[in-house]
């Protein structure tokens, strides 16, 4: 209170050491989550790159809840195209129920780290079934049928 | 997270363009080898520069999970459209614009956002770790933290790029921003000076 400062500069000072501390409790308490880095680089092991990326749409219910899933729905979207994947566990692996909106034939590759991948095709509906997808870090890959070459791909999620 | 030692001796053999460099001159050699389909260049950059696209998107006010996915998606985008971004020193910039523009649209999609005043953000569920983190040791870092979580999330989200930017490996953020090292702003210098008087609300001086 009674220090007096030098116009300028002790503030200055001041400025630096609380960034300085800031800086320090950032790295403490708010670093990119583990996994995060290894996530964007399995995402991005794709063969071709000229994709467009499917965002997840989470039910405000679980906004800022989980990461990862091992049960229920989860929904993708990117311009007109939805995604919507159900998932059941069955033992150590999954079944992946998918459905695309709008429906037709679209190629679905599944990726999951360090297991390779599966792919099908979905029938005139739009819908896909994968059985025993192994859990993990996992990205699906969409061929949209009728484009020539238009493919979308999700961010690599834990299911 | 954390390198690899075994992994990096062994992808080092060739020694990369990039070896030895660092900062700037680190992320345009590596951005030059991604051009060219080098993957261990691509994976260098998102090791070297998520935590920034990451303090964007947290510095919006976004939980850890939507952050995430701003994360990636600024990362795929950025891969798929590589002709896009033409000048490689204009790789932060890219990088700082795109996290900002994804953070706003997954902010749109959050039910009705009602304008904040510096007030009423006081009284809204803070997006941040609870401040009695358990890694905040001292009393003091816990006030510190507790007044950065009520500063505007426009001040948070400067502050976060202003301590990335006074680091050496991040000084192109400094440049693309405009930050001067050493020189804090008008703007800086508001968020900072309503952080040391939120401190001293709090109770003693900063």
């Amino acid at each position: 209170m009674n220090e007096t400062r030098a116009p300028g500069g002790a503030h200055h000072h001041d400025d630096e050491a609380l960034l300085a501390d800031l800086g320090r409790i950032l790295d403490l308490v708010d670093p990119p989550p583990p996994g995060l880095v290894e996530r964007v680089q399995f995402a991005l092991e794709l063969e071709d790159l000229d994709v467009e990326v499917a965002r997840w749409e989470r039910p405000d219910h679980l906004v800022g809840v989980r990461s990862s899933v091992d049960q229920g729905t989860i929904t993708f979207t990117v311009s007109d195209l939805t995604v919507m994947i159900n998932l059941t566990r069955t033992g150590r692996c999954h079944r992946i129920d998918g459905w695309l909106v709008p429906a037709g034939e679209h190629g679905v590759e599944i990726r999951v780290a360090e297991h390779g991948s599966v792919s099908t095709v979905a029938d005139e509906g739009g819908r896909f079934v994968l059985d025993e997808v192994p859990r993990g870090n996992t990205q699906i890959v969409i061929s949209v049928a009728g484009f020539g070459h238009r493919t979308v791909v999700t961010p690599a999620v834990v299911l | 997270m954390g390198a690899n030692p075994v992994t990096e001796a062994q992808t080092a053999e060739a020694d990369p363009p990039w070896e030895g460099l660092h900062g700037p001159e680190l992320f345009e050699a590596c951005l030059l080898a991604a051009r060219a389909g080098n993957r261990l260049a691509m994976n260098r950059l998102v090791r070297e520069l998520t935590p920034l696209v990451w303090n964007v998107a947290r510095g919006h006010g976004l939980d850890n999970h939507t952050a995430e996915d701003v994360v990636q998606t600024v990362w795929l985008a950025l891969f798929s459209h590589l002709d896009r971004l033409r000048e490689p020193k204009a790789l932060a910039g890219w990088l700082v614009t795109t996290a900002r523009n994804e953070s706003q649209r997954a902010n749109g999609r959050k039910p009705a956002p009602v304008p904040l005043t510096d007030e009423m953000a006081e009284a809204v569920v803070s997006t941040q770790p609870a401040p009695e983190a358990e890694a905040l040791r001292t009393e003091r870092d816990r006030r510190i933290w507790a007044a950065f979580g009520k500063l505007p999330q426009r001040c948070q989200e400067i502050l976060r790029l202003t301590v990335l930017a006074g680091r050496a490996e991040y000084r192109a953020v400094a440049e693309v921003l405009r930050m001067p090292r050493g020189s804090i702003g008008p703007v800086r210098g508001r968020c900072l000076k309503t952080m040391r008087d939120l401190l001293d609300i709090e109770g003693g001086s900063a």
